[in-house]
């Protein structure tokens, strides 16, 4: 794999997205931040598409904003997961998972 | 839910947007500088570390940007903002955006009006429950155009039938009746059998229908009230019901009131309802019986061909109850009530209708020509607008918003145009089309003209949004725009094809018109004023009473200044209630009986002495009555010039004895032979008519009759005394006067009213389609200015030019008119039967339809063209 940050994989933005707030509200350039940590680098993130990701995600109520202080005493939108976006990422992972099981089982059998 | 949310927070964002965008920016600027704080500890200058954050997760510019259109709200916008920009480009060219308005409101306001014209005629549903299963059934004979049947075989019909739900009959047609109570009035009774409601599925709105025990001879009888007469009459009172009115001095109840969309079947005018009571055993025993109308509902699935076929059976055993003479002539008929009721008038309305259909195509073509133009001269600014990143769909929504704008601007001044339009049909149109009065702009309409109107704005819109500008229209070089250039003529053939048709179609129309108008009646009409009086029953119960009354008004109006003759009649030509015989039923003295058939029907009339003289009738042979003819023991008869032939065809009539309707009546002479008169409508050919002498003898019934005055004087005037002199005998008495001319023109009213409608739509098609050639000579010739003047500085001449600009729209003008030729040939057939006197091919018609509309396209084309031998060379070639 090269060192260039590559593109995701179509329509799996979303499911990160929510993945990443999973554990705690995030602003979004924690949320960039965090899934370019998480990706080890391979993912890095255009603020257009991120923020469209999050105006979707709010109108599919998924996420909520909400304007919060961040630690560096700035004012930030956070997102957090609602329960039904808490649903979707855990069938979404679920589905993943099947997934790439099946990508790597059709690969692998060469 | 999560719909619901979208929408709110779109329509959210459309409305505060302000607020919203400055709280996407606050957040986009957060990460921004969250970002570049992160890039700062690795000790970056603020601007290098700005730099590398867009470097990074790209221009939040952009991103805004992105955000924003990611939302259906943008749509929206978008769309608004189409819509200013297109009314700014209307609002920057007034004389297009005039013409194309004006065009299209012309087209779709014709075209409405005339819908809503023929939409009742052909379309709309009749006002009963599942119309399309009413059928009228029965026999058809030489004298009888519409289905009938006789008491006898109805009643042994019986009330389940074969392919039949329900059937029923009705008297044919309505009875003048009188209410006879204070302030008496006359009214249309019309007599219905009990299952009359039941069949045409009609539910009073007050009351009920009748009951079988009140549909039967002796017993007390009751009566349905008509909508309008229950509210001018008696005031809408509910109370109503149960009470006595008194009809024709008869006390009837009233048992129920019929909803006011409620119309007879036979579209006659009916005031009142009452039972027909029919005496079954009386019909059985009268054998034929009385004449009924019939008509009856179908079973669910079941075809009029089906139930054609399923009543042979039973149509043969009619037919042997039939007298033997109209047996061969007989037809057994069943027709849905639309056909019975429109029969006539469909053709004519599909030919309205096609006419202004094809008027909105021309009108549209003209429209999409105008916006080809203009997209040619905008290819730069398109251009601009691809290369600074509009995609197709942004050029093609853009175009189109502009011409749907237009279609909606020419849409509501077409329905305003529509509007006053049919008001005017209505005031100009001849009586008889049925159902005009009802004609009415309603949402029916409304959904019919946006609909043409939409549909129209997309055809014309889309043809010039489709073609992306090149990269060469940049730079404002004219791409030879082959196809729109083969578009835009192919436009041109279309509406030279269609106008074409519509030409050949009107001058046959007012060909046959002018056939019409100048057909020989066999009689003068001129000066000749009619007045028709109708005595009624109650006050004129006897026919003594009757007479007296005529004797009177004849001795008056003959007191009348400028009065040269006067006649009395119990009808009169050229159309209408003329009473009428079988040709089997006269009888020559010395000859067998005439036994083939009927022989068709003859008409004949009861005239006083002066008729002749009066409607100036020419007396071929022998003479006209004389005062002593009418005496009641003389029988003379006069023959009209088909008849004396058709029965002495020797020509020695005079003097010939014949006995008529072949009752054992007297013998009557036939003292004279007069000329044929027009006796069944301008079309059809004289049939054959006698007179008999209007005798003042007391077995005839003369409860209508017309007096016929030939004047010197102002018709007008005369009108005006005749109803003087009348209300001097019987202030009671209702008369119509007319003048003779006028009752001739009526007939002529409506193939007039057609010929006049296709003549417009023919004249405004030429008219677009000659705006459409000049449009595109003229486009032609500004996009090769420059290739003109280099010819011309070569030597060309302004011939040579004018040549060359002609023959290019020559060729499709010819291939148009080609087609146009194909399209009035199959027209002219469709509507042969309109025609009178014309034949649909009428090639010298032809010709000059084809030869007016060449004159006009090439008149068109010339004036451009002409133009074009004047470039000069030096201005042409900087031209740019």
């Amino acid at each position: 794999m090269s060192d260039k940050p590559s593109d995701l994989i179509q329509g799996t933005l979303d499911m990160l997205i929510l993945k990443t707030l999973a554990l705690e509200p995030m602003h979004g350039y924690g949320i960039a931040v965090r899934l370019e940590q998480m990706s080890k680098g391979v993912f890095r993130v255009n603020a257009g598409s991120l923020f469209v990701a999050f105006q979707r995600l709010q109108r599919a109520g998924l996420i909520k904003g909400e304007w919060k202080a961040t630690e560096n005493s700035r004012r930030a939108k956070y997102y957090a997961l609602t329960e039904q976006g808490r649903k979707r990422l855990s069938s979404e992972t679920r589905e993943w998972g099947r997934q790439v099981a099946a990508i790597a089982r059709i690969l692998e059998a060469s | 839910m999560s719909l619901l949310r979208s929408l709110s927070d779109g329509l959210r964002s459309l409305f505060r947007k302000k607020r919203i965008g400055q709280e996407l920016d606050e957040e986009l600027n957060g990460f921004l500088e969250m970002a570049a704080e992160e890039k700062m500890k690795q000790r970056m200058s603020r601007k290098d570390a700005l730099r590398a954050v867009r470097l990074e997760r790209g221009s939040l510019e952009v991103a805004k940007e992105v955000v924003h259109s990611a939302g259906w709200e943008s749509f929206v916008e978008t769309c608004w903002q189409d819509l200013r920009f297109a009314i700014r480009m209307l609002r920057k060219s007034p004389s297009f955006t005039a013409v194309a308005v004006l065009t299209l409101a012309l087209g779709i306001g014709t075209s409405s009006s005339v819908f809503s014209v023929v939409d009742r005629i052909l379309f709309r549903s009749l006002p009963y429950p599942q119309d399309n299963r009413l059928v009228s059934f029965g026999l058809l004979a030489p004298i009888e155009r519409d289905e009938f049947m006789l008491g006898s075989s109805y009643v042994d019909l019986g009330k389940q039938f074969g392919p039949f739900e329900l059937l029923t009959a009705m008297a044919p047609g309505a009875t003048r009746c009188d209410l006879t109570e204070q302030n008496g009035i006359r009214l249309d009774c019309a007599s219905v059998e009990q299952t009359f409601l039941v069949t045409f599925g009609i539910q009073p709105v007050l009351g009920r229908n009748f009951l079988p025990d009140e549909d039967r001879p002796n017993v007390p009888r009751v009566a349905l009230l008509g909508y309008s007469l229950w509210k001018s009459r008696f005031g809408g009172d509910p109370e109503i019901l149960g009470k006595t009115i008194s009809l024709d001095g008869k006390a009837t109840r009233v048992v129920g009131v019929l909803p006011s969309n409620f119309e007879m079947p036979t579209l006659s005018s009916a005031d009142i309802l009452l039972p027909l009571a029919l005496d079954e055993d009386r019909q059985r025993r009268a054998n034929p019986g009385m004449v009924l109308r019939t008509f009856a509902r179908l079973k669910p699935g079941i075809d009029v061909r089906e139930a054609t076929a399923a009543l042979q059976p039973w149509f043969q055993q009619a037919l042997r109850g039939a007298p033997p003479v109209f047996r061969k002539e007989i037809r057994f008929s069943v027709r849905t009530l639309r056909e019975r009721q429109v029969g006539g008038a469909r053709l004519a309305s599909w030919l309205l209708f096609g006419a202004v259909l094809a008027f909105l195509t021309v009108a549209c073509t003209n429209v999409a020509n105008l916006l080809l133009a203009r997209a040619t001269g905008r290819q730069r600014e398109l251009a601009v607008r691809a290369a600074l990143g509009a995609g197709r769909s942004r050029l093609v929504r853009q175009t189109l918003t502009e011409s749907l704008l237009l279609g909606v601007l020419g849409g509501t001044a077409g329905s305003w145009f529509a509007y006053f339009l049919l008001r005017l049909f209505v005031s100009i149109a001849p009586q008889g089309i049925p159902r005009l009065e009802q004609a009415r702009m309603d949402l029916r309409v409304a959904a019919f003209a946006v609909g043409i109107t939409l549909i129209s704005a997309v055809i014309f819109g889309l043809a010039p949004a489709l073609q992306y500008p090149t990269p060469e229209s940049l730079i404002g070089k004219d791409v030879p725009g082959t196809t729109r250039n083969v578009l835009r003529q192919i436009l041109v053939a279309t509406q030279i094809a269609i106008s074409l048709v519509l030409l050949a179609g009107a001058s046959l129309l007012l060909r046959s018109l002018w056939n019409l108008d100048n057909i020989r009646l066999g009689m003068q009409t001129e000066n000749v004023v009619t007045e028709y009086i109708s005595l009624g029953q109650s006050r004129y119960p006897t026919p003594e009473k009757q007479l007296a009354f005529f004797a009177e008004l004849e001795k008056r109006v003959k007191r009348l200044p400028g009065a040269i003759s006067i006649a009395l009649s119990d009808s009169l030509p050229p159309y209408g209630q003329m009473r009428s015989t079988i040709f089997a039923g006269i009888e020559v003295a010395g000859r067998p009986l005439f036994s083939q058939g009927t022989g068709g029907p003859v008409g004949w009339r009861a005239v006083t002495g002066e008729y002749f003289s009066a409607l100036s009738i020419s007396i071929l042979q022998g003479r006209a009555f004389q005062k002593s003819d009418l005496a009641p023991s003389e029988n003379s008869i006069i023959l009209n010039e088909t008849l004396a032939r058709e029965l002495f065809p020797n020509g020695n009539a005079i003097g010939q004895q014949l006995r008529l309707f072949r009752i054992p009546g007297p013998w009557r002479t036939v003292i004279g032979i007069a000329a044929d008169v027009k006796n069944d409508g301008l079309t059809a050919h004289t049939g054959p008519e006698f007179y008999l002498p209007w005798k003042n003898d007391p077995v005839e019934s003369f409860n209508t009759a017309y007096v016929t005055v030939r004047t010197q004087m102002n018709s007008k005037s005369v009108a005006t005394w005749m109803r003087e002199e009348t209300h001097g005998v019987d202030s009671a008495v209702p008369v119509t006067i007319e003048a003779m001319s006028h009752r001739v023109s009526k007939l002529t009213a409506r193939p007039r009213f057609n010929a006049l409608l296709l003549s417009l739509f023919a004249g405004m098609g030429v008219l677009l389609a000659a705006i459409g050639i000049y449009g595109v000579v003229n486009f032609l010739v500004e996009q090769r200015t420059r290739e003109i003047g280099v010819r011309m500085a070569l030597g060309a001449t302004p011939q040579g030019i004018l040549k060359m600009v002609l023959a290019n729209i020559a060729r499709w003008t010819i291939a148009g008119a080609a087609l146009g030729l194909l399209g009035a040939w199959v027209c002219g057939r469709l509507m042969q039967s309109l025609l009178f006197d014309v034949r649909a091919h009428d090639p010298t018609l032809l010709g000059l339809a084809l030869a007016l509309l060449m004159v006009v396209a090439l008149a068109a084309a010339l004036i451009p063209a002409r133009q074009a031998t004047r470039v000069d060379p030096m201005i042409a070639l900087r031209y740019e």
